[in-house]
């Protein structure tokens, strides 16, 4: 479903120039778990931030389902934020003003979508956090937090997740719980391509890309890691 | 939830903020609304005098009188020499005035309209010391001068009365029932008027037929002054009808005295709005700002609604949405702001005005105050929406 081809990503010019990602190229299958790794500075979230959108690239070609995103206008963006990727940051980016329900509501107001409470009821509900509905962010704990934004992220039903560093700011025994949803929604059949440094947390996933100065330097699947 | 609904809770959460914005607002409404009230009313006192006091034109000889004239500013006129109109012209006025008023106003009855007072001015002594004695109409000049009030005794209703202004009266040593000669005419002061502030405080009043006799002026008059009660009445035209047809007399309309007054109100209120523009250009560029800040500080909410499926158009409104409860809460307060500065500042340049809340200028400070808190938005919305999503994250 999701192609990369030859993407590059180059910041500044002359000798401050640095090169985020050279020349990467991956294929992405529906209902697959990709877990993207390496140490910082490696162009994890600039791929991530690439795929979605976020950010443009310098050269190379992004197809989802079978059309090319990468060198989308603003208003063809915006329709594929509306349906078709999602995302999980690590600092999760509620908005402060809103309850939890308003917060996983965002993306329907934003389409203009009717019905839209039971919808967002029910997406709290899937990440169990249906009694946490109408406190606020800051009344919430991290992994709170985190179940709200990944409900948000549902509510559109999007194809793909993009989720990066998703457990970073949590303990462990929190992330595990994040990581379990992760685990659940691609047993959904949700596709997810999720960005971390962590190698315990990389297992969950299918497949592990690793990077490092912009360059996929290793893929181990579930059968090299002999599980 | 509506867009609106995110902008309610976001201004909720940050009230301060808002109120400051809304600050700068208040400041630019407040002088406009304050100096349009503070025109509006010392317009409306012109008006009121006009309306309250005195003819509406006045009659005079025509060749004896000079204007005195500063530039633009009448200074009233100066009487050369001795001069008089028949007592005849009366009638001849009193038909102009009339038929005038009635052709205006479609009136079909011949009842008298105007108010017609003719004076005669005589400069005499009495108790040995220099005064003017005033020869009037007494039921038509107390038609006029609605604001007279008698301090003691009565108005004139016999030949051999006076009426004395109350510091001709201190000054002469006169009271209630004492003797004033004319030449050899002897009249009995009937009452003391009180105090007008205006040149009646030091005049003596005699009905015009006394003092015609006393001093061998019969059938003379000085002035007529010609007063109808309506606002639509056609004083000018019925200025233009005398002049044109009454030889040696000369009508002025008082509005065209007052049009002096009006037009120098015209300029200092010119003066003001100027200043006031450059305030509100001032506010202006203080609630771009903080609609800057206020935008800056909130990248990362931005970030956050375009990378959920805002669109900019959204995002613009959203701010858009903001910078209007801006105006209408600055709009409100500096409409009262603007109304309490006219208050205060008013008694200052107009003696006598009188501030009120003026309701129709509400809708004008709401509209002014969501114009300016629109316009600061807008360029920053804009620009906000134009940074990339991963860079507004980036930029904590």
């Amino acid at each position: 479903m999701l192609q990369i081809k030859h993407v590059s990503k180059i910041y500044g010019e002359g000798a401050t120039k640095v090169v985020a990602l050279n020349n990467v190229s991956l294929q992405v299958n529906k209902g697959d778990f990709i877990a993207v790794m390496g140490p910082s500075g490696s162009g994890k979230s600039t791929l991530l931030n690439i795929i979605g959108g976020l950010d443009c690239l310098s050269s190379g070609e992004v197809i989802l389902e079978g059309k090319r995103i990468d060198n989308l206008d603003e208003n063809d963006l915006v329709s594929i934020r509306r349906g078709k990727i999602a995302y999980v940051f690590q600092q999760y980016h509620l908005l402060p003003s809103l309850s939890a329900l308003e917060n996983v509501l965002l993306p329907l107001t934003f389409c203009g979508a009717s019905k839209e409470r039971d919808k967002a009821a029910d997406m709290l509900k899937k990440v169990g956090l249906e009694k946490r509905a109408e406190h606020k962010p800051s009344e919430l704990s991290g992994g709170e937090q985190q179940r709200v934004a990944i409900a948000r992220a549902l509510v559109n039903e999007p194809s793909l997740i993009l989720a990066d560093e998703p457990t970073g700011n949590m303990d462990q025994k929190t992330g595990g719980q994040i990581l379990h949803l992760f685990d659940e929604l691609n047993k959904d059949g949700h596709t997810i391509i999720m960005v971390t440094h962590d190698t315990e947390i990389a297992r969950h996933a299918e497949e592990m890309i690793v990077l490092q100065d912009g360059q996929i330097i290793d893929r181990i699947n579930r059968e090299r890691r002999g599980e | 939830m509506k867009l609106y609904q995110i902008v309610a809770k976001d201004i909720l959460r940050r009230k301060k903020r808002v109120i400051y914005s809304a600050l700068g607002v208040v400041v630019g409404t407040m002088t406009v609304i304050g100096i349009l009230t503070i025109a509006l009313a010392g317009e409306a006192r012109i008006y009121n005098q006009l309306e309250k006091y005195g003819p509406n034109l006045t009659v005079i000889p025509a060749i004896s009188n000079v204007d005195m004239r500063l530039g633009d500013l009448s200074l009233g006129t100066l009487a050369v020499g001795e001069n008089y109109i028949s007592e005849n012209h009366l009638t001849d006025i009193r038909q102009i005035a009339d038929g005038e008023i009635r052709q205006a106003l479609g009136i079909q009855d011949n009842v008298n309209i105007a108010t017609i007072a003719p004076k005669l001015y005589i400069n005499t002594e009495v108790n040995g010391i220099s005064v003017i004695i005033v020869g009037i109409d007494p039921p038509e000049e107390n038609k006029i001068k609605t604001w007279w009030r008698i301090r003691e005794g009565k108005y004139l209703d016999r030949g051999d009365q006076a009426l004395v202004g109350v510091v001709a009266a201190e000054l002469l040593g006169l009271k209630v029932g004492d003797k004033v000669t004319l030449s050899s005419n002897d009249t009995t002061v009937s009452g003391i008027l009180d105090e007008s502030g205006s040149i009646d405080d030091f005049q003596i009043f005699v009905p015009l037929v006394t003092l015609q006799k006393a001093f061998g002026k019969e059938g003379l008059i000085s002035s007529i002054d010609v007063r109808a009660l309506c606002s639509a009445c056609p004083v000018e035209v019925i200025a233009d009808g005398i002049n044109r047809n009454i030889p040696g007399v000369r009508a002025v309309a008082v509005k065209q005295v007052v049009a002096a007054e009006m037009g120098m109100m015209d300029r200092v209120n010119k003066l003001m709005l100027a200043l006031a523009g450059i305030t509100l250009a001032v506010g202006l560029f203080g609630v771009v700002n903080t609609m800057m800040a206020s935008v800056n500080e909130r990248i990362n909410d931005i970030g956050i609604m375009r990378a959920v499926g805002a669109s900019r158009n959204q995002i613009i409104k959203i701010f858009i949405y903001e910078a209007i409860i801006v105006g209408i809460v600055g709009g409100i307060f500096g409409y009262v702001a603007g109304t309490l500065l006219a208050y205060i500042v008013a008694p200052l340049l107009f003696e006598g005005t009188v501030i009120t809340f003026i309701p129709q200028y509400l809708p004008l400070s709401l509209a002014l105050a969501t114009l300016i808190a629109v316009t600061a938005t807008v360029y920053p919305a804009f620009r906000a929406t134009r940074i990339k999503v991963a860079d507004s994250f980036r930029s904590l």
